[in-house]
């Protein structure tokens, strides 16, 4: 099967997916109950609330309203958020550009740093800087985010003062026009290199921490997928050739150590959505994690099903790539069987 | 301790054909939990020019190790290269005939190195022979990696594993000429030998960072298709001697697509694409199936003629050995127990090993259920106590062979055997053929 095929295949099946996504999504947080609760205070009267009631349907039936809501969604109208007192399509973009800067950044810190960790170590499997490399990478794995991003800020921001915290300088930000929300890439196409800097010098810190334990977690996998490819035949067979030890490596060991890899990589990715709530809270930086721990703790519905709906849909074309990533990766895989 | 016969080696390689490779009291330890395996245990022998040496004994007892230590294969640790030598005499197209065959290299086209040190006049560092010779043990690994899949090559007994499931065959095949043959390959694709920088690192698989970019643009970019094609070229042609069909559609092809018989070829194709003077086959047909098997001896028989390359070929099977093999060295734990002649060892075998090995391979004649196994299992290897090896599974064993260590001795000009039976033990009884210990 050609791999254009397979894609197409796939991309027939997501609409499917996505509707099954949707009912999931809004059962689960129709058990928290009535989402009437944001959108009143005290003052009101009970005539009041019945019109709130009717203008948000939340008085027919709960297929009926989910009909209405997947209506909406499929405008591109995603409710009310309460807690940013805007309508959540209006809010949705600038949250969703802050995030994906800091997880984009946190998955290529993770990426990069994991897989050249892995091999380092699977390398030099049992030597000195092999146990070196794993004790930082089990540390990574086993220490909570949040705690993590505490001790960075004790040191480089309250101690040291070299790192700031929150998203970027607002006076130097001022004057760069906001095309795609990516602040290092908006600085970047204005060609202002002083708020790129800037940019850059707040994004290091969260990056890091966000992504330390992504790449705990990636290292690890590639050197125990290193180790056992390298006690593989097709290595012994690569140095009888005369290939050099950086050569074998390189070209036969790494290629197929990457193929469980990736697989992780992908998984990964949910990580790191998953810590951005901790860290952004952290380092306050007003992207989806904060803005969703706010609306869970203040019970706005609209603005929580979208993130969820939103991280699902994300999800399946991430698992698409992966997929189509493995099968380049890998010619053994057979597409669509 | 094995004086006598070294000293007869040392005179038959002046007159009989030369050595391709000696190996001498060969140690291999592997350190185990249990204490220390001596794997391969003082094993000494010749590879002689042009020459197929079969190298067979029962799983374990060490000759795929030996097989793995011409190209320092082994994994250390655990591994423990724990004495010997391996040495190695490379050959070069010899220059009076430019490999037509002459006088001067007895009619095989090709010559030995003559020995740096002593220019061909016989010193201490070439044994005497005047030609070039390294010890594949000691010499530093940037060397050992040129002499790798140039002029010692190995073959691989599962070539589903030892052909890496996500390079192409093209890719892998072109890898042995990057490493080996970048002149070559320059000169084919018509560029001056002094092509440096990028290209040269393109044509021996040297990549740097930007250098993807830089060859990507004219007029880098044609020169780069023109070494692409001259390696597509020397591969397309190293496979076609394998007598592969359509060579050229099957550059593009992953291992996982060719069937058992075709994914050897193509390892038989990268191995000897440079010619080389020794072949190490670690039981290349096992994993084959018996009709494969045949084709398979039979392409690697013509090529090593053709080549006059010498090959040392690992085998369990004996009806195999005796079918290809000019000589013939039986291993036992770690041992060789003995060596000579395919014919002669065959005909009149000396060792009780040997015999009983002999005696399990059946043969059309052979009754139902009339077949000969050896009694016993191999012993473990640990700290091996001064005794023959065989002693315990031998039928003809006496107290003597419990406590002294027989060597290998030779019983006729070409014919060595490591027993009693031929050589008087230092004290106590003599085993012998006729007598049947139970």
């Amino acid at each position: 099967m050609q791999l254009r095929d397979y894609i197409i295949r796939r991309l027939i099946i997501l609409p499917f997916l996505i509707i099954g996504v949707s009912i999931i999504v809004f059962s689960l947080t129709r058990i928290g109950g009535s989402p009437i609760g944001i959108y009143l205070s005290h003052e009101m009267t009970p005539d009041e609330v019945a019109q709130i009631e009717a203008r948000f349907h939340l008085d027919k039936s709960l297929p009926v309203q989910y009909f209405y809501w997947a209506r909406g969604v499929l405008q591109g109208d995603f409710g009310w958020s309460g807690v940013s007192v805007a309508p959540v399509s209006e809010v949705f973009p600038k949250k969703l550009a802050a995030t994906m800067e800091l997880s984009v950044a946190a998955g290529f810190v993770a990426v990069t740093l994991g897989v050249w960790l892995g091999t380092f170590s699977g390398a030099r499997r049992n030597k000195p800087a092999d146990h070196v490399t794993r004790i930082v990478a089990v540390s990574g794995a086993s220490m909570p985010n949040f705690w993590f991003a505490i001790i960075l800020l004790i040191v480089f921001w309250a101690e040291l003062g070299w790192a700031p915290i929150g998203r970027a300088t607002a006076d130097l930000y001022a004057m760069v026009p906001q095309r795609t929300g990516l602040y290092t890439i908006d600085s970047l196409l204005a060609g202002n290199l002083a708020a790129f800097a800037d940019a850059l010098w707040h994004l290091i810190l969260p990056a890091i921490t966000l992504g330390y334990g992504a790449t705990a977690i990636i290292a690890r996998m590639m050197r125990s997928s290193l180790v056992e490819e390298l006690q593989q035949d097709y290595v012994d067979a690569a140095r009888a050739k005369g290939l050099a030890e950086r050569l074998v490596l390189k070209k036969h060991a790494r290629r197929n150590a990457l193929i469980p890899t990736v697989t992780v990589i992908g998984l990964t990715f949910g990580f790191l959505l998953q810590g951005t709530v901790a860290i952004e809270i952290i380092f306050r930086w007003p992207g989806l994690g904060k803005w969703m721990a706010d609306s869970v703790l203040r019970g706005d519905q609209a603005t929580l099903m979208t993130y969820v709906l939103f991280t699902s849909v994300l999800f399946l074309f991430v698992n698409l790539i992966v997929d189509i990533v493995y099968a380049n990766l890998d010619r053994r895989v057979e597409l669509g069987k | 301790m094995m004086g006598h016969l070294e000293t007869d080696m040392a005179d038959a390689v002046r007159t009989a054909p030369a050595t391709v490779a000696s190996v001498r009291d060969l140690k291999v330890h592997f350190a185990a939990k249990r204490g220390v395996v001596h794997a391969v245990d003082g094993v000494s022998f010749d590879i002689r020019d042009g020459e197929t040496l079969g190298l067979v004994g029962e799983t374990g007892c060490g000759k795929s190790v030996t097989g793995r230590s011409f190209l320092r294969l082994l994994p250390v640790p655990p591994g423990i290269l724990a004495g010997g030598s391996v040495t190695f005499r490379p050959h070069a197209l010899c220059e009076d005939c430019d490999g037509a065959g002459c006088d001067a290299c007895g009619c095989t086209g090709r010559k030995a190195v003559v020995c740096p040190s002593c220019r061909g006049q016989g010193c201490a560092t070439c044994d005497g022979t005047g030609a070039e010779t390294i010890d594949l043990l000691k010499i530093d690994t940037e060397t050992l990696r040129k002499l790798r899949g140039d002029r010692v090559a190995m073959i691989f007994q599962d070539p589903g594993k030892a052909l890496n499931p996500t390079l192409t065959i093209g890719q892998q095949v072109a890898e042995v000429f990057l490493q080996h043959r970048t002149d070559e390959l320059i000169e084919l694709a018509g560029l001056s030998p002094e092509t440096g920088g990028a290209l040269r690192r393109f044509a021996r698989q040297d990549h740097r960072f930007g250098d993807g970019i830089l060859l990507s643009l004219p007029p880098f970019r044609g020169q780069r298709r023109r070494i692409q094609a001259a390696l597509d070229k020397m591969v397309a042609r190293a496979l076609a001697e394998t007598q592969v069909p359509n060579p050229a559609s099957l550059m593009d092809r992953y291992p996982h697509e060719l069937s058992g018989g075709m994914r050897q070829r193509v390892m038989i194709a990268q191995a000897l694409a440079c010619n080389p003077d020794l072949l190490i086959a670690d039981e290349p047909t096992t994993a084959l199936d018996v009709t494969v098997e045949a084709r398979i001896l039979e392409l690697i028989r013509d090529l090593q003629m053709r080549r006059r390359s010498s090959v040392l070929y690992i085998s369990h099977d004996l009806s195999l050995v005796r079918r290809i093999c000019d000589r013939v060295a039986v291993m036992y734990a770690g041992r060789v127990v003995e060596i000579g002649p395919t014919a002669e060892v065959f005909r009149n075998p000396r060792h009780p090993y040997t015999r009983g090995l002999l005696a399990a391979v059946p043969t059309a004649d052979t009754p139902r259920g009339g077949l000969a196994a050896i009694k016993g299992t191999v012993p473990e290897l640990v700290d091996p106590p001064a005794a023959c090896r065989f002693a315990g599974r031998c039928r003809h064993e006496t107290e003597a062979c419990r406590r002294f260590d027989p060597t290998l001795e030779p019983v006729s000009e070409t014919h060595a055997v490591a027993c009693f039976i031929d050589h008087p033990a230092p004290e106590g009884d003599q085993p012998s053929f006729e007598r049947i210990t139970e």
